[in-house]
């Protein structure tokens, strides 16, 4: 009898049978996403007033991240590049030697500015992504570019110090002030892409930043207003 | 029982009043949505054009067509899209940190009843979408040839502002119109087929 029952191997199968006593239950939950619809209704109809002082606070939100970088998401997920816009043009403008009409001034053309920190930061993405990083195109741009806000910084008050004189106590202070603030630039930027790198890699990134932001912390050192 | 069946929207128009059925067989139901969109963008490629007789500088030029075509990229997308053609689009980035673009469009049958542009606003929103692109290259060529390498890197600013929002209201219209669920670009599409709740707007 066992021979005959081992030799068809699925004899067994047709005794099984589940009791209907046993409740079958589970949870198969799809967001339908009507509360999500009712966000976008929500964000249709608002005023235009309040879409733009909703955008105005998520860069502002951004900034003080920069200021106090800690490993928090927030320009990671909701990333935007009006900030980077308003610091390249602002720090390309301060760059400007203050002559209105002429772009001969020795110092970096307006131009130029936009095109290095652009290009630049475009570079950088790639080199990163061609590593393997997981940090998407527009989330490093937005890094990057909210991250140049202590040269910016440094631009100003370097330029505060030119009023004053253009002697060895102002190229000193002025070389500590750009100096404190690139390495700020470069350790906030850092501190945000290389989460999203492999760790054997990390330098490799980080290399590339820190040569973008000594470019823009040179060209705020040697600036000198004409005369 | 039957009458359960039969829920299809009628639209009793004894409710709708005056000012309502006047909204509703406008030529422009959104008449300043409608000018805002086009301004910005003519009045930069007039500046492009004038810009000699603004300003001497180069520096003030750029940064106020740049203003400009910033504030024209803004509008576009957050405002004029979806009040004048019911589309929309933007990027997120998920909790695993995946970026994800996703295109929507407002379904046609649903417009009945809602605030979504006339046929001439559509018109206007989609030829100053197409148009101000295409003179923007026009001056790519046009300064590239003249070697005025200064206002290329402007030009190249402005065709990148403008042709995203082109991108992306054409990449809408596609989704809209084959019927699909919006098109979603991720880099683990694998991920997106779990994830039901992008669906075609239906409103």
């Amino acid at each position: 009898m066992a021979a005959a029952e081992d030799s068809r191997p699925f004899a067994g199968l047709s005794d099984v049978s589940i009791s209907e006593d046993i409740p079958v239950e589970g949870d198969i939950s799809v967001p339908v996403g009507s509360s999500r619809r009712d966000d976008e209704l929500s964000t249709l109809d608002e005023p235009v007033k309040e879409t733009i002082l909703r955008d105005l606070r998520a860069v502002g939100n951004k900034f003080v991240h920069v200021l106090y970088p800690k490993r928090s998401s927030a320009l990671l997920r909701d990333w935007d590049l009006w900030g980077p816009l308003l610091l390249c043009v602002t720090l390309a403008l301060l760059l400007q030697g203050g002559a209105a009409d002429s772009d001969d001034q020795g110092g970096p053309q307006f131009a130029e500015v936009f095109v290095i920190i652009w290009f630049g930061s475009i570079i950088i993405t790639l080199n990163s992504k061609l590593l393997g990083g997981t940090i998407s195109f527009f989330q490093s741009l937005c890094v990057l570019g909210y991250c140049i806000m202590p040269l910016t910084v440094a631009m100003a008050v370097c330029r505060l110090v030119l009023l004053g004189g253009t002697g060895m106590v102002s190229f000193a202070v002025r070389l500590a002030v750009v100096t404190a603030s690139f390495g700020w630039s470069t350790f906030a930027s850092t501190a945000f892409l290389t989460d999203s790198q492999p760790p054997n890699r990390k330098a490799l990134v980080v290399y590339p930043v820190f040569l973008f932001y000594f470019v823009i912390g040179w060209m705020v050192l040697t600036f000198s207003p004409s005369q | 029982m039957t009458m359960a069946d039969d829920t299809e929207d009628v639209e009793l128009d004894f409710a709708a009043d005056e000012q309502e059925r006047a909204r509703r067989s406008a030529v422009i139901r959104h008449p300043l949505a409608s000018f805002f969109h086009l301004f910005f963008r003519v009045v930069a490629i007039v500046v492009y054009l004038l810009c000699d007789w603004i300003s001497k500088s180069f520096a003030s030029c750029f940064v106020l067509i740049i203003a400009l075509l910033s504030f024209d990229f803004w509008s576009v997308k957050n405002v004029t899209g979806r009040l004048l053609v019911g589309l929309r689009w933007w990027n997120q980035i998920d909790e695993d940190g995946r970026s994800l673009w996703v295109f929507e469009a407002k379904k046609l049958g649903a417009s009945r009843g809602s605030n979504t542009g006339t046929e001439a606003e559509a018109r206007i929103f989609w030829l100053g979408l197409i148009i101000c692109p295409l003179i923007w290259t026009f001056f790519f060529f046009t300064s590239l040839f003249s070697l005025k390498i200064k206002w290329l890197s402007l030009v190249v600013a402005s065709i990148s502002l403008q042709a995203a929002n082109l991108y992306g209201y054409l990449r809408c219209k596609a989704g809209g119109q084959n019927g699909q669920p919006p098109d979603k670009c991720s880099f683990s599409g694998q991920h997106l087929l779990q994830r039901p709740d992008i669906i075609f707007g239906i409103l």
